[in-house]
């Protein structure tokens, strides 16, 4: 009898313990299972879904592309923008894993080895890249390879709110304009509970890159950082005194987005702001005021853009190539990027395909684009750029502050990041 | 109550029933050992072959042997500031949130009815999520916050709480005992609770004062119950990330960054997690040793008579 009592209890134990183990076994499982079908991962996209606009841009894709072919769909897979950079390279570790792959021109070389090359497949399908925005597909190569098929190129702009410009008498800049006259207008334009400026902590969205690259320094010679340059050392030191010693702009948190200045902008509070043109849209619609665009100030007014974009790419660990390059290829053609850029208002990698962008914007918002992106230059980076950028947020707020020269602030990233 | 084991010795006989009650207490214990061996055990011993490993997120790892440790502990500057910021950080948050904890604990305990309303209140913020927290405070302390705000209607400019490398981390540790101090609140009344009434009565009989009463009878009574929140507190503080994470990303410079905040960028945002499992060791190692110290003290410190 006791026997038949210790065996009852051992049975229930284990009955527990299998339960438990079950429920965790399905706890840990509830995303769906691998597949081993390559077909399957070739029509699928692991990308940045921080929002439902971002899952629309997605659709967009998909959708323009079933003019062409009614039968085509990707599945979407992903987490939000600042998540991405990290799980793409765990999501792309595990079995199952996507065939697609979102990129951007600025990561390619951090994202060189979850990548192959595509010159091979464009030949072997008749593709000629020479179509595609010369300084994107300059940023998409790694080691002479070509790592992602780009769908816009973005070069930076400065949004001003034309309504703070004319109450303080300054004229509108347009296609060419000088850091003189620039630093000038911020002065005059930073008066009552108004500053000139609106600056992220960040380095590539923050002002001192893009006026760097406007005055032809870049952060990356021969794949190697150049942060100590003297050029642009002295733009980055430039647009730290505008607000440690002109005070033309709020110094800004180190925990603060792109949000934080953007809201400063469109709520009035800043008149200016250097910004990408995927923020086109949400800038000239919800900003207090009217608002237009320039190019980013130079030494001379002659400026060369900062180009970003981004670009779609296969998986290394992708056993279908073929099919997913031919996935690629739907989603990126002229007329595809075109209708995307029309309703979503990125600007499409194609020139022959930045008229459908242009088709509802001012002629002289879309001069400035055309300009830049003919004189464009891509932001080139090293594999070491997520602790360039990690770091230099951390740093900037004592640049902005004037407790920390630019020559140190970058000296000390340049040390780090190695 | 020494019967049975002596009855099992006289009769000679094997003690089945001391068998079976130890595979039924194994079976009991399967599935938490399990747990345990799978998230603690496995991870420990993985982290500890990672560390040997310049070992990326995507990629194939390749064996540095102690490189890392190397590289942690003579060629990375920015190690020993991160350090002696956790050390800092520990150090103000444990004693600043034990003594604010234990006057507010005697303060609440002799309240009356209004007591437990308070106890409450202050253990909210514990059971708020850390990052609602993080992100209240960080309304209350940016340049135009709610703090600079109303210093401002005083014609006072506040400084940059979160910006300036001298405030940044008093900022994180206010604001972590700000949330913290709830819990030790709950335990230390909980001590409070168990002090039998009698003794106090005894020593005002005996013409003890009240400072005499609270350090030479609540204190040592308190004693275990301190003795829990001191190691509890101190193991807490040698973890923190969120507060610095959200409010100053370990800035302004490296004054804010933490040892967890700079393994956990290491790891996940530098792509380098060999050199973040050795980071991860040495706080293991760290906190281990300060945990066995206080252990050691445990007999001399802490007063278990009732």
């Amino acid at each position: 009898m006791s026997n038949n009592r210790f065996t009852g209890r051992l049975l229930t134990a284990a009955a527990v313990a299998a339960l438990a183990a079950g429920t965790l076994s399905a706890c840990g499982s509830s995303s769906a299972g691998s597949s081993s079908d390559g077909g399957k991962e070739a029509s699928s996209m692991y990308t940045w879904i921080t929002n439902d606009s971002d899952r629309a841009q997605w659709q967009a894709f998909v959708d323009a592309a079933k003019e062409k072919d009614p039968e085509f769909n990707l599945a979407l897979e992903g987490p939000s923008f600042n998540d991405y950079w990290t799980k793409v390279k765990t999501r792309l570790s595990s079995s199952g894993a996507p065939c697609i792959i979102t990129t951007q021109a600025a990561r390619t070389q951090e994202l060189k080895d979850l990548t192959v090359p595509l010159d091979e497949l464009a030949k072997s399908n008749n593709i000629d890249v020479s179509m595609y925005n010369k300084a994107m597909i300059d940023g998409l190569t790694v080691d002479g390879t070509l790592r992602g098929i780009p769908y816009d190129a973005e070069p930076v702009v400065l949004y001003y709110n034309k309504d703070l410009l004319a109450a303080a008498g300054v004229k509108e800049p347009t296609l060419s304009y000088t850091t003189e006259q620039f630093s000038a207008d911020l002065k005059a334009l930073t008066k009552e509970g108004v500053t000139g400026l609106a600056v992220p902590p960040g380095f590539a969205s923050g002002p001192g890159l893009a006026l760097a690259f406007a005055n032809g320094n870049e952060p990356v010679k021969d794949a190697k950082l150049d942060l100590t340059n003297a050029g642009l050392v002295k733009d980055q030191q430039f647009a730290f005194d505008l607000v440690a010693k002109e005070k033309v702009a709020n110094a800004p948190q180190a925990s603060d987005g792109t949000d934080v200045p953007e809201q400063q902008f469109m709520s009035g509070k800043a008149a200016m702001i250097i910004d990408g043109p995927w923020m086109y849209e949400t800038l000239t619609t919800k900003t207090q005021g009217k608002v237009g665009i320039a190019v980013v100030p130079s030494d001379s007014g002659e400026s060369t853009g900062m180009i970003q974009g981004s670009a779609f790419a296969i998986a290394a660990s992708c056993k279908d190539k073929e099919a997913a390059f031919k996935n690629i290829m739907k989603i990126t053609t002229p007329e595809v990027v075109g209708a995307v850029g029309a309703a979503r208002g990125t600007v499409p990698s194609v020139d022959s395909a930045v008229k459908d962008w242009a088709a509802n914007k001012p002629a002289s918002d879309v001069a400035v684009v055309e300009a830049l992106l003919k004189s464009g230059r891509p932001l080139v980076t090293t594999p070491s750029w997520n602790q360039v950028e990690t770091t230099f947020s951390q740093y900037s707020g004592e640049g902005f502050r004037g407790s920390k020269s630019a020559q140190e602030i970058l000296s000390t990233i340049s040390n780090s990041a190695k | 109550m020494t019967a049975l084991p002596t009855l099992a010795v006289k009769n000679g006989k094997k003690p089945t029933a001391i068998t079976g009650h130890g595979r039924l207490a194994a079976a009991y214990l399967a599935p938490g050992m399990l747990g345990f061996l799978i998230f603690i055990v496995l991870p420990l011993i993985a982290s500890l072959v990672i560390s040997l490993f310049d070992w990326p997120l995507f990629g194939a790892p390749e064996f540095v042997g102690l490189d890392n440790y190397v590289r942690m502990l003579s060629g990375d500057p920015v190690f020993w500031t991160v350090l002696g910021n956790t050390l800092f950080f520990a150090v103000c948050y444990t004693v600043l949130n034990l003594v604010l904890a234990l006057g507010l604990s005697t303060w609440l305990h002799n309240l009356g009815s209004w007591g437990p309303f308070f106890r409450v209140l202050f253990f909210i913020p514990v059971v708020t999520p850390m990052v609602a927290n993080a992100l209240v405070w960080r309304l209350m302390l940016t340049d135009d916050g709610v703090v600079n705000s109303f210093l401002a209607n005083f014609g006072i400019a506040g400084p940059s709480w979160l910006s300036d490398s001298q405030l940044a981390m008093g900022s994180l540790i206010a604001m972590s005992v700000w949330q913290g101090v709830g819990y030790n609140i709950i335990v230390l009344g909980a001590g409070l609770n168990s002090i039998s009434p009698n003794l106090l009565e005894a020593a005002r009989i005996d013409g003890a004062g009240p400072w005499q009463r609270f350090f030479q009878v609540v204190l040592p009574m308190l004693s275990p119950s301190l003795f829990f929140c001191t190691v509890m507190t101190i193991i807490g503080s040698f973890k923190v990330f969120t507060q610095p994470y959200l409010l100053t990303l370990g800035g302004p410079g490296e004054s804010t960054n933490t040892i967890v905040l700079y393994l956990y960028r290491n790891g996940f945002s530098f792509d380098k997690l060999g050199y973040a499992s050795a980071l991860a060791w040495a706080l293991f190692v760290i906190v281990m040793l300060i945990t066995a110290l206080q252990f050691s003290q445990q007999k001399r410190l802490v007063n278990y008579d009732n």
